[in-house]
Formats: C-alpha cells, sequence, structure tokens
C-alpha cells in the first residue's frame, strides 16, 4: 500500500518538478539570478527524471505513473539540456571594438522615425549600448 | 523586451537623466518604446533593420535566428562622455544577460 502511493506521488512530485521549473524561469526572466543560470531548469528536469527511475528501480507499483513521468521529464531534460548547451550557443566570433578604443559610430532611427547617432552623446553623457535580437 | 527589467529600473531618476539607453535591435520597436515609456525609462530603441550597425561592430550570430537568419548578438557596451569603449559583454548564451548591477557599478564609475 505504501508503495502504491509512494508510486503515485513520485510521479506527481517529478512532473509537478519539471514543469514548476518551466513555469518559474519563465516567471522570473526578470531576475538576472534566475536568467543568467539558465542550467537550473537542466538540473530540475535531471531530477525530475530520476524519480521515477527511482520508484521503477525500487518496484514501486503501479508501474504506468513512473513511466508516464519517466517519458515527460525525459523528454524535457534531453530537449533543455540540448537548447541550453547547444541550440543558445552564440559562437565566439571576432568583435570590431575593443575597451579603451572609440566606439564604432552609428546613425539609426529611433522608434518615431528620428535619426539617433552616438557621437551626438559624446562630451554629454555616457550612453550604454544594447544589442539584442528583438524578440528574445 | 527582457533586458528593459533591470538596467532602467536599478536606476535613480537623476542617473536616467545622466546616461543613455540604447537598444538595437532589427525590430522596429514601437511597441517597446511605449511600454518603456509607460515605465518612465529613458531607454531609446533604435532599429538596425539590415544588421548594418551590428556588422560594423562584429555582432553577427550568422544563421542564430529561429528561421535561419542573421541576427544580433546579445551584447552590453558601456561607451563614455568622450565615446571610448569603457566595459563589455557579449553573450556566449542568448539566454543570458549581463547583470544590471554590473553594468551600473562600470556606469557609476565615469
Amino acid at each position: 500500500m505504501t508503495a502504491v502511493r509512494s508510486s503515485l506521488r513520485l510521479a506527481l512530485l517529478s512532473v509537478v518538478l519539471a514543469f514548476g521549473a518551466i513555469a518559474a524561469y519563465v516567471m522570473l526572466l526578470g531576475v538576472p539570478m534566475v536568467r543568467n543560470h539558465p542550467e537550473g531548469y537542466v538540473i530540475a528536469f535531471a531530477i525530475a527524471t530520476f524519480l521515477p527511475i527511482f520508484a521503477l528501480w525500487r518496484g514501486y507499483r503501479p508501474r504506468w505513473p513512473s513511466w508516464v513521468a519517466l517519458f515527460i521529464s525525459s523528454l524535457l531534460l534531453v530537449a533543455g539540456a540540448w537548447f541550453d548547451f547547444v541550440g543558445a550557443r552564440v559562437p565566439d566570433t571576432p568583435l570590431a571594438f575593443r575597451t579603451g578604443e572609440a566606439a564604432p559610430d552609428f546613425t539609426l532611427p529611433d522608434a518615431a522615425g528620428r535619426p539617433v547617432t552616438l557621437a551626438d552623446y559624446r562630451g554629454k553623457k555616457p550612453v550604454i549600448v544594447i544589442f539584442y535580437r528583438g524578440y528574445w | 523586451m527582457a533586458e528593459l527589467q533591470g538596467l532602467g529600473a536599478q536606476l535613480s531618476e537623476a542617473e536616467q537623466a545622466g546616461v543613455e539607453i540604447v537598444a538595437i535591435s532589427p525590430d522596429s520597436n514601437e511597441q517597446s518604446q511605449q511600454v518603456a515609456e509607460g515605465l518612465h525609462l529613458n531607454y531609446r530603441f533604435l532599429a538596425d533593420r539590415d544588421l548594418a550597425v551590428a556588422r560594423r561592430y562584429g555582432l553577427i550570430h550568422s544563421a542564430g535566428g529561429p528561421n535561419g537568419e542573421d541576427v544580433p548578438k546579445p551584447a552590453t557596451i558601456v561607451v563614455d562622455r568622450n565615446g571610448t569603449v569603457r566595459w563589455f559583454k557579449v553573450a556566449h548564451n542568448f539566454q543570458v544577460r549581463p547583470d544590471p548591477g554590473d553594468v551600473l557599478k562600470v556606469v557609476r564609475s565615469l
């Protein structure tokens, strides 16, 4: 009887942990500690995968909750690990600017279409230039 | 948009007036600008449609987009009043951004 409860409980814990990790990461993207440690969700998926394996190894019954949880969590583990270690990698290529040297100048339109030139801030204020992908 | 949170939000009003935050992406960003203005953040969103400026900085991640298109490498560069690069960080994983605290430490030291 305890073994049955353990099987269901561990499977449920596994699924909650896996999806909870996704939800937490997405909701806390604005928090640098979370955002900058995407390996956190990979570790959560790994633990979520380990739980049903443990249940199966110990012979907890019924077996189906463990198999379902194992299927979901191992899929997320493979996808998450691939994304974090391969998909999201940015290759190292030579930069065209350097600390201590002049920043390459540019003129680009702002959201209202007005041109903005980096050199116009010279002698006025420092500029934080952020390049980003737009949709991420 | 996620980089909006953090950087601007950690600056006091006086500090916001003393530094310009310029966010460059291939998008046109009218919406981002509205959001930033709603939050009273002095971000300026610039459209680098053809990635010419990203290319000038050596910040092209070729075929890095979801449809195999070129995208800019996420990068944060602090330029001082003389137009000199004082600090920068280029992402090795596009999910990761520099800690706003680190960026502001550099800006405050200028």
